[in-house]
């Protein structure tokens, strides 16, 4: 019989690659979504099949986790053998306006996963999605497995208290339960808020003579960009293991928001500094001001290494972008607002 | 008058703070949730006592998961400093209940920071983080330093609540400091505590009400204090010029087996007899090596504790003889 895994957030960036991996490799693939006046099932659109077919594989269920009782009846009835806790309010800046929030459904949504699972007696393997912001105002460089955590901002709080009652339900109740901590990863999925893929949408919008200036927050900023498409490679990888363990994911490589407005402007012939100006407004309250991981335990343990670079992630992305608004303009797809 | 304003001012800590800032002339609020059975014991004295209550203590209704009457409170009192004692703060339930201890003791805080954040005057909070946030440390003893590392939902939820005190502190200029908070007692601690059974069990088998007691871990090691001396310090870390983190601790190690000898002593008795251990008192995952190293707290807040272990347990079981007696209607 197929294995069953359940996500949560399967309607994000990291959701949507995941889905399509796991249907790959023959998974019954089950996802949790939140009920919305819009649809947020855009980034599914292409492997969501009709639920009345025989044949469908990907199943769709509502729910939130902040209801505590749903996601006890759905782990119930899914029975999974694997479950990825994707789910969060994800957004750095946003978590300093709706920090409760933000709180109640990455640190308590955590906690209500992990007991809706023990009180079904069901024991499927469990990832959770750990975020390289835990570590904020880093105590070494590069960031590894044994880094403390010192987090500055009420999301990256709230994901410490996820990651260490993962680590408790591993060590009291024997689940087999993993973190991934996750350096950024970005791609065509990526949210539009976020900053990487708002450099590479205005790209194109200013190549295409729709946008004059883009505003954005701290450049100097510095991160370890990946791709996403390869980073869910090694949630599935985790899970895998005869034995449950937290491993840090990341490129190795670290750079400026600076650098990738060099790169993701330069991809199309434009000199950035000709379109960007800084608002701070969009400041972070405190900054965590550079983050760079050394994932060597997931390369020796899980065989798993960081493929695509910097330039060719932010090429993808520009290009992505470009074909995107092309298609939109030539109205080849179907906007939905 | 200075005003305070206390949550969990019906526990052990908050009524010992609670007569510690009487004293010093503050004006005392404190939030207390609705139950059926009047739950506070511990304030009884101050609550029968007419110069005090209704002149310079209030409790008044409210309850952390519910914003608007503790904002509401909060407004009404314009307190000059907020303690935040209230929590779900029993380590072995936290097990049993993990998703109301999150709610209770991380989200909670979270909410009383972002109230504060609104104050229309600012004031100084006070939260109590706990040794428990550093799990098992591999090294002993812990210092503000020291990396948390929980191993438990009560810590887990603690650890949330410390590092967003920090936060709050670096980004909106809160002037709020946690203390991390060994084990501290008294005869005030709650009943399920292990200390307190301990000498609640010694009390009622000298008085023949038991006839034995059943324990978990007897060679599980923590660092105890005694409250009073506690709650000293939260006072004195509002004091301070700048808002930091400190370590309250006696910086020593007692084993469980120790308390049940003090105790048992106390009452005259030899300990072997009575005292079982009992597998439904381990916990899944113990922590242990916690000790506290509290030098930054002597320097910089002049803080020392005045009561020794032996002191301690012997002044709760003492308590526990004299309320045993009189309840049993026993000469004592």
């Amino acid at each position: 019989m197929a294995k069953r895994a359940l996500l949560t957030g399967i309607t994000g960036q990291d959701g949507s690659y995941l889905a399509e991996l796991l249907l790959g490799k023959g998974y019954e693939v089950h996802g949790i979504i939140r009920r919305a006046s819009t649809f947020n099932t855009g980034r599914l659109d292409s492997i969501y099949a009709d639920p009345h077919t025989e044949k469908a594989r990907l199943h769709l269920h509502y729910g939130d986790l902040s209801d505590a009782s749903a996601l006890a009846r759905l782990i119930g009835k899914i029975q999974p053998d694997e479950v990825y806790n994707l789910a969060a309010q994800s957004h750095v800046r946003v978590s300093f306006d709706s920090p409760e929030y933000t709180t109640d459904i990455t640190a308590t949504g955590a906690v209500r996963l992990l007991e809706a699972i023990r009180e079904t007696g069901i024991r499927p393997r469990f990832y959770q999605a750990s975020s390289s912001e835990m570590f904020g105002k880093v105590r070494e460089i590069p960031q590894r497995e044994t880094t403390p955590f010192y987090p500055r901002s009420p999301y990256a709080c709230a994901k410490v208290y996820a990651y260490w009652v993962t680590v408790n339900y591993r060590e009291s109740y024997g689940l087999h339960a993993s973190n991934g901590i996750l350096f950024n990863h970005e791609s065509p999925r990526r949210g539009e808020t976020f900053v990487t893929r708002k450099i590479t949408r205005a790209v194109a919008h200013i190549q295409a003579g729709l946008q004059e200036k883009l505003y954005l927050g701290n450049l100097d900023a510095k991160r370890d960009w990946g791709y996403a498409k390869e980073y869910v490679q090694a949630m599935w990888l985790m899970l895998q293991q005869p034995e449950p363990d937290d491993y840090v994911i990341a490129t190795g490589e670290t750079r400026s928001v600076r650098e990738f407005l060099a790169a993701a402007f330069g991809h199309v012939g434009l000199d950035w500094e000709q379109h960007v100006a800084v608002d701070e407004r969009y400041y972070r309250p405190a900054e965590v001001d550079l983050l760079v991981g050394d994932a060597s335990k997931a390369k020796q343990k899980l065989g798993w290494e960081a493929r695509t670079r910097f330039q060719d992630l932010v090429g993808l992305m520009v290009d992505a972008d470009v074909q995107l608004l092309k298609a939109h303009r030539e109205g080849k797809i179907r906007v939905t607002c | 008058m200075r005003r305070a304003f206390i949550t969990g001012i019906t526990g052990q800590d908050g009524s010992y703070l609670t007569e510690l800032l009487l004293d010093k002339g503050y004006e005392v609020h404190g939030i207390v949730r609705r139950t059926s059975a009047l739950a506070r014991s511990r304030l009884d004295h101050l609550y029968h006592d007419a110069a005090i209550y209704g002149h310079r203590l209030f409790l008044h209704y409210a309850d952390l998961d519910d914003p608007t009457t503790l904002r509401r409170a909060l407004l009404k009192a314009a307190p000059a400093e907020v303690y935040h004692l209230a929590g779900q703060s029993h380590v072995g339930l936290s097990f049993d209940i993990p998703e109301s201890t999150c709610e209770l003791t991380a989200m909670g805080t979270l909410r009383l920071l972002e109230m504060m954040r609104d104050l229309p005057q600012p004031a100084r909070l006070f939260h109590p983080a706990s040794s428990e946030v550093f799990g098992r440390p591999a090294a002993a003893p812990q210092a503000e330093a020291t990396p948390f590392a929980p191993v438990n939902p009560y810590g887990c939820a603690k650890a949330f609540a410390a590092h967003m005190v920090r936060v709050y502190r670096a980004t909106f200029g809160l002037f709020a400091c946690n203390g991390i908070m060994y084990n501290h007692e008294s005869p005030r601690r709650g009943e399920n505590f292990v200390t307190r059974k301990i000498c609640r069990g010694a009390a009622a088998i000298k008085l023949g009400l038991e006839t034995g007691l059943a324990l978990g871990d007897l060679e599980a090691q923590r660092d105890w204090g005694h409250a009073r001396d506690y709650v000293r310090a939260m006072w004195l870390m509002l004091q301070g010029e700048r808002p930091d983190d400190y370590v309250i601790a006696t910086g020593q190690l007692h084993a469980v087996q120790d308390v049940v000898q003090v105790a048992f002593g106390a009452v005259q008795l030899d300990w072997r007899p009575y005292v079982r251990r009992d597998e439904r008192f381990l916990r899944p995952a113990e922590p242990h090596n916690l000790v506290g190293n509290p030098v930054k707290a002597r320097r910089q807040l002049g803080w020392e504790p005045t009561v020794s272990f032996e002191q301690m347990i012997q002044e709760m079981t003492g308590a526990e003889l004299a309320g045993l007696s009189s309840l049993a209607g026993l000469p004592r």
